[in-house]
């Protein structure tokens, strides 16, 4: 083989392996953005930052991080625990796990997570003094207070989206997979799976003595822990966001624009009410109204009979299902020059939010 | 409009082989193989119509006529263009013949790129956009999301072998097996569908000698970067293309090994 053939075959693999070093993991560049509030601030995970937001006047209290990093993407909806810590995950390239303190953003502890493999969509649960967070590679990853492992991953299956509950006995994990998970918190278990018939991206709504569940097979079903389920109401199109359970009453929405109340005592439906737009937000219920955020942007009220007592265009794309901090209505729109914009209960503007550059 | 036109029917017709298949582990991979097969089929035509067409410029090129058209105006642009058309005129070649194909498969490479990439959504927005792309008729609710296992990759991440035993910092995914098969098939490729030429200065066979080198660091950076679902696309669209082109019978097997003179 004469020099000239060499360099070239070298320069060939060395070119793959030079170039390879800009390579990246399966990295989440674009989604909606997480939302969290208390009453101090909102915490909004906008892509590159989540930004603390006062609660009195709509200005940014913190950033974390400070200045962008590329690796780093932050779009689920941050937790905040009883012993004062805002935790969330990272969905870009890298995948660190962030203790922050809500209070100026410090860093408390960080998980590098080599281990896990994908983004962080989903908000963590915690339980006592342990924290569950799931993975889209997924697992659901157990850690304690301070960050370190507390107990093996669980393995679950499928990328979960969806953030856990527990009704104080059991842990419900909804996945992509199409199944539902009921985990044993006190040697991490899974105890049963039960098929959906479609992936389930939204979290669970507890009841008393189960749980009830939305699911891309456009039916609500009812899984006790025993894991008897049954589908208690079905819909025209997807449920993406979480249902709410009020009292007795279960609210969800689909992606039609219908938004449904149901009786859960009686089993029966107790009306419904068709949007112009797709609702694919989970929905809020407080007092006596029940706050829809629309695909196509709007803010709409309803009181608990399903009739509109107020409508607000917000503007962008409404994805994250409002929050309440106090008495006002936080909404996230997407695709929008503002990043959070604040309401009173009667739908008059408090603060809008856009982050300085 | 591109959505209408080339995403959407692309990302159902993937799916749509997917589901075909079962929907189960390995079976995106498979559909993407499959998917390719079926683009080839469907564009042979159309890289039978380039391939004939390069033949019919690379005979040009070797044309004695033409050779001393080329001498004789060297120093007159003008004259030679017109003597140029002239010939191109009396043996009935079109200079488009070989271009107009590649020009046409561009949308449906950039299509194809981004249906699997749809496909495979990997956030909840990716997610929404592709429910709203697929066509009543698919069992959405059973094949979404899709396994995105394929042999030992993640279809959805850049790909990479032997992670636990070879991870500098440099190669976080391990080592980068599929982009080197991406970047040895389309030199492969490059190579043996370059044209002969005995003409020196012959400016057509001096570019694909470029592009025989750059093309294959090009698409195996790509292979590196994005989904190795596209490196699995790119690999079996440079095998078809390969058989397609040793079935003419036109292969020039020499021009493999680098260095080789054009025969």
């Amino acid at each position: 083989m004469n020099t000239k053939r060499l360099v070239l075959i070298s320069l060939l693999v060395l070119g793959s392996l030079i170039l390879s070093a800009c390579s990246g993991n399966r990295t989440v560049s674009n989604n909606w953005h997480g939302l969290a509030a208390d009453a101090e601030h909102a915490y909004v995970a906008s892509g590159t930052h989540i930004y603390a937001v006062n609660m009195d006047n709509g200005d940014e209290a913190w950033r974390f991080p400070q200045e962008a990093d590329s690796k780093l993407m932050f779009y689920a909806n941050p937790v905040l625990t009883a012993d004062g810590q805002l935790l969330i995950g990272s969905a870009g390239s890298s995948h660190p796990f962030y203790s922050l303190n809500p209070a100026n953003g410090k860093e408390n502890w960080v998980e590098p997570f080599t281990g896990a493999m994908g983004a962080w969509l989903a908000s963590p649960l915690i339980v006592n003094d342990t924290i569950y967070a799931p993975n889209t590679d997924g697992y659901v990853y157990v850690l304690d207070l301070e960050g370190k492992q507390a107990a093996d991953p669980i393995q679950i299956g499928g990328a979960l989206w969806a953030a856990p509950v527990t009704d104080g006995k059991f842990i419900y994990v909804a996945s992509l997979d199409h199944h539902l998970h009921i985990i044993d918190p006190s040697d991490g278990s899974v105890v049963d799976t039960i098929d959906l018939g479609g992936a389930v991206p939204g979290t669970p709504a507890v009841a008393e003595n189960g749980v009830y569940v939305g699911s891309f097979a456009s039916t609500v079903e009812f899984i006790q822990s025993n894991g008897n389920h049954e589908v208690v109401a079905k819909t025209e199109n997807w449920i993406w966001g979480s249902p709410v359970l009020a009292g007795e009453t279960l609210y969800y929405a689909d992606l039609t624009g219908k938004v449904f109340s149901f009786n859960t005592t009686e089993g029966s439906q107790n009306w419904e009410i068709a949007l112009p737009d797709a609702v694919v937000a989970g929905l809020l219920v407080s007092g006596n109204q029940i706050y829809v955020a629309t695909e196509a942007g709007n803010l709409i009220a309803l009181d608990l009979d399903g009739n509109t007592v107020w409508e607000k265009p917000v503007g962008g794309k409404l994805y994250t299902a409002p929050v309440l901090s106090g008495e006002t209505i936080l909404v996230a729109p997407y695709q929008a020059e503002t990043t959070l914009v604040a309401y009173d209960v009667d739908g008059k503007q408090v603060w809008p939010f856009t982050p300085e550059k | 409009m591109w959505d209408t036109i080339i995403i959407n029917p692309m990302t159902n017709l993937l799916l749509w082989i997917y589901d075909v298949l079962g929907h189960g582990p390995h079976m995106f991979g498979l559909a993407i193989i499959l998917f390719t097969i079926l683009i080839k089929a469907v564009t042979w035509p159309l890289n039978a119509s380039q391939v004939k067409g390069a033949q019919a410029m690379q005979e040009l090129n070797n044309d004695k006529e033409w050779q001393e058209i080329q001498k004789k105006y060297a120093k007159d642009r003008e004259k030679l263009a017109q003597e140029q058309m002239r010939i191109y005129k009396e043996k009935g070649i079109n200079p488009f013949a070989s271009c107009l194909p590649t020009l046409i498969q561009f949308p449906i490479i950039i299509g194809l790129y981004q249906s699997i990439t749809r496909a495979l959504s990997i956030t909840p927005f990716d997610m929404l956009k592709l429910a709203r792309t697929i066509y009543p008729f698919q069992n959405v609710e059973n094949i979404i999301p899709l396994n995105s296992t394929f042999l030992w990759m993640d279809l959805g991440r850049p790909e990479g072998i032997f992670q636990s035993i070879f991870h500098p910092s440099f190669l976080p995914n391990g080592f980068p097996l599929l982009a080197l098969i991406v970047a040895l098939t389309t030199y492969v490729q490059s190579k043996l569908t370059m044209p002969t030429s005995s003409n020196p200065n012959d400016q057509s066979a001096q570019m694909s000698n470029m592009m025989s080198i750059y093309m294959p660091l090009l698409l195996g950076w790509f292979a590196l970067n994005f989904a190795s679902g596209i490196a699995i696309y790119f690999i079996t669209s440079n095998l078809l293309g390969i058989i397609q082109y040793a079935a003419t019978g036109r292969a020039n097997w020499s021009n493999l090994l680098p260095g080789s003179k054009n025969k």
